[in-house]
């Protein structure tokens, strides 16, 4: 167990260094000052085993941290009549359920397991369990500080939030134990089910936030005793792993899926967005050159950008529909959704970055069509370049705007039924809604032209790209922080948009002719 | 017309490449292009393809003694995995290239007689190109490569990974090709590169040399071209 523990640290440890010191020389910059023989040099592998070891320790607590300020803290807001405590254990509770089923963290696919199963030919049992065993213990480890300081400060008592972190163990082990139980007599493993998955999370989800809205909460009483009850599934559940026969079984299963029934670790990416081809998809006989591509392209992808647009839109369109039912059942709560919209337009770039489709689209547009066509001398000329740009552009800001705009329209409902604002605020909130939909389309399409960041394997091998997508996010969730009455921030913001946009569009047409490459 | 490579330099970081090659390719004929794994002719081709950028040197056509700056569209590249776009149909691939080279394709042809050219069976020319074999996904590059007749096209070990059937209708197609055009080649199969080419060209050391077969017989010149290679070191 121990030589296991140790070859998988290794292998993980090896991966992570390799990673950062191939990332640190895609930066500008780094890269001259950089010598040749990278992997050879020690300090720079101590260097980057150091930063390892921080990232490690930022991916511990810093998905964590934004778990419990984002689904428990920040929504505690839209309950202001609701006692902090009881609230508190409400959501714990369904949120930890819904951890459960949605990640356990058990014999989860990754390039590590790939290597030390299928390459190296480690024992799949040792591997498997020492793996999770030290899941469930960074798990215990990053959810306790948390636990403290938010239970504490919702009034949960102490003894409570020190033995919160091994419920949540508890219920991971309960949630892969029946998996294998399942395994074992049906064959079948969870993943291979999404939409049940899926389905209980967002009926746990909705029951997690709606009950609430209509007064009802669980009692503390009752959140504590059923979360308690998960640390029992320790004990009991633990026999279930040490007496599986059939480790080998599910690790071919779970690493075929994650493959997507492809032997080459390196294809999984282009495989996964090839499979989104769909057949069929008549085109207008009038379409020529690079208006015919395009369409074929988006009828094709249909599956991909439209059908994941309507999808968002329609959760948008029901989020709108239960917010004006809310208003309409419970004439108690207008003057707070009147405060919360004119307070919190920030947050919605927010909402708009994650349900923005620019990341999709351009890694379609990549591994299926200008990964070949880049390589055919005719699609490099500069005015095709520019000509699929202004194409692409309005196609991305068509399945952008959709959600957008029901959103944009829908708080203004929203607005209106819960006690009005002014004819500006009507005007700036959907206007502001639509700007930050339009930076989102053109952002990720002048990062795509400029910095083109995938290679001929579409591995994105652009530092520069990760940092500034990275950046984005960080930004946007920051921007959730802001309390800016409506009106400035929303003349800030669609200012802001208008400027960047014409910015991007500008260095898109001096500089994307000779940056849009396939990366060597 | 001739294609002239003088003192083309590239280097990855302190890694030399290609040091100081230079060549003067005649019209009509066929090249092959040898050299070890890592020897540098996919950067070569590469770098004449416009993919990477070159660090000196330069290259250009020469037609009449007057040099000619090298246009996209005078070049065709033909690389080892054949890379189409796979979400359209054979058929729309070619549609969409005849649309946007109309102006710069001498005669054309219609649609059935490009995929006769190429052998390419009726029944496949509807399917999408994801579907398509190997083979298949091959002939539809090399078909768009020649379509519009580039002056100068390069292939990258284009029939290493053929069935015999389509390797010998690809060097046929290659063989009625090379009239009007340069043909640069490359593989690291002797006995392919004998049997096609009229040139024999090796990349060893990060320079270009023609290797003279005059008053060889085909197993003496296999021999001094492996002799030639065998100095050049591992990849």
């Amino acid at each position: 167990m121990l030589k296991t523990l140790r070859i998988s640290w290794e292998i993980q440890t090896t991966y992570r260094v390799n990673s950062i010191l191939y990332s640190l020389k895609q930066v500008p910059g780094l890269r001259r000052l950089l010598p040749e023989q990278l992997y050879q040099v020690r300090c720079l592998k101590v260097f980057a085993a150091v930063l390892s070891f921080i990232w490690g320790i930022l991916k511990l607590f810093g998905g964590k941290v934004l778990y419990f300020m984002l689904l428990l803290d920040l929504p505690q807001r839209f309950y202001p009549e609701l006692p902090p405590q009881q609230i508190y254990l409400h959501l714990l509770l369904l949120l930890t359920v819904i951890g459960t089923i949605i990640h356990t963290g058990f014999a989860e696919p990754s390039y590590q397991r790939y290597y030390a199963t299928c390459l190296l030919r480690m024992n799949v049992k040792s591997y498997t369990l020492i793996q999770f065993g030290w899941e469930m213990f960074k798990t215990a480890l990053g959810f306790l500080p948390l636990s403290l300081f938010f239970g504490w400060s919702n009034g949960v008592s102490l003894w409570f939030c020190l033995l919160f972190p091994f419920c949540v163990v508890g219920g991971k082990l309960f949630a892969a134990a029946k998996d294998l139980r399942a395994f074992e007599r049906r064959g079948c493993v969870i993943m291979e089910h999404p939409w049940l998955q899926w389905g209980s999370a967002a009926a746990l989800l909705i029951l997690a936030y709606g009950l609430p809205l209509t007064g009802v909460v669980f009692p503390a009483w009752l959140s504590m005793t059923l979360l308690l009850l998960m640390i029992l599934q320790v004990p009991l559940s633990l026999p279930v792993f040490y007496c599986f026969q059939s480790y080998r079984q599910l690790n071919q299963r779970v690493m075929a899926n994650f493959f997507n029934n492809t032997e080459l670790i390196t294809n999984s990416a282009q495989n996964n967005t090839r499979n989104l081809i769909s057949e069929g998809g008549t085109v207008s006989e009038n379409k020529q050159g690079f208006e015919y591509l395009n369409e074929i392209f988006v009828k094709r992808h249909r599956k991909l950008l439209w059908r994941t647009t309507w999808i968002i839109s329609g959760v948008c369109g029901i989020s709108v529909l239960a917010g004006a039912v809310a208003l309409l059942l419970f004439p108690g709560i207008r003057p707070n959704v009147q405060e919360v919209i004119r307070h919190t337009l920030p947050i919605w770039s927010f909402v708009l970055y994650f349900i923005n489709r620019g990341t999709g689209f351009t890694r379609a547009l990549f591994i299926n069509c200008d990964h070949s066509l880049l390589t055919y001398s005719f699609y490099k000329q500069p005015k095709t370049v520019l000509r699929l740009f202004q194409i692409r552009l309005r196609e991305i800001t068509k399945i952008n705007v959709v959600p957008a705009l029901i959103l944009s329209l829908g708080l203004d409902g929203l607005l209106l039924m819960s006690g009005g604002g002014t004819w500006i605020e009507y005007l700036v909130l959907p206007v502001t809604l639509l700007s930050m939909s339009l930076f989102f389309s053109i952002h990720y399409l002048t990062l795509y032209y400029l910095l083109q960041p995938y290679n001929a394997g579409t591995e994105i091998k652009s530092g520069t790209y990760q940092v500034i997508t990275g950046a984005t996010y960080f930004v946007c969730y920051m921007l959730t922080k802001v309390e800016l009455p409506m009106l400035l921030f929303g003349l800030l913001c669609i200012g802001f948009c208008l400027i960047y946009s014409i910015i991007a569009c500008v260095l898109v047409y001096r500089i994307a002719p000779r940056t849009f490459r396939i990366r060597q | 017309m001739q294609f002239v490579i003088n003192q083309l330099y590239k280097a990855f970081d302190h890694k030399e490449v290609l040091k100081d090659v230079s060549f003067r390719f005649e019209e009509g004929k066929i090249y092959g292009l040898l050299g070890r794994n890592g020897a540098g002719k996919t950067t070569l081709m590469n770098c004449l393809n416009g993919d990477l950028s070159v660090d000196g040197g330069s290259f250009y056509f020469e037609e009449h003694g007057t040099k000619q700056e090298v246009r996209p569209e005078d070049l065709g590249y033909v690389l080892s995995t054949p890379t189409v776009p796979e979400f359209l149909t054979g058929r729309e691939f070619l549609k969409f290239f005849l649309d946007i080279n109309k102006s710069s394709i001498r005669s054309p042809k219609t649609q059935e007689e490009y995929f006769e050219l190429v052998h390419l069976e009726p029944s496949d020319r509807d399917k999408l190109m994801k579907d398509y074999s190997h083979g298949m996904k091959n002939k539809m590059q090399m078909l768009v490569n020649i379509i519009a007749e580039p002056k100068l096209l390069m292939l990258d070990e284009p029939l290493t990974s053929l069935d015999v059937v389509v390797a010998e209708e690809m060097k046929q197609l290659l063989r009625s090709l090379r009239d009007g055009r340069i043909t640069l080649f490359s593989t690291h199969i002797l006995d392919l590169a004998l049997d096609l080419c009229d040139e024999i060209v090796l990349l060893s050391h990060g320079k270009l040399e023609r290797v003279e077969k005059s008053q060889l017989d085909r197993e003496d010149f296999k021999e001094r071209i492996i002799e030639a290679l065998r100095g050049d070191s591992y990849a």
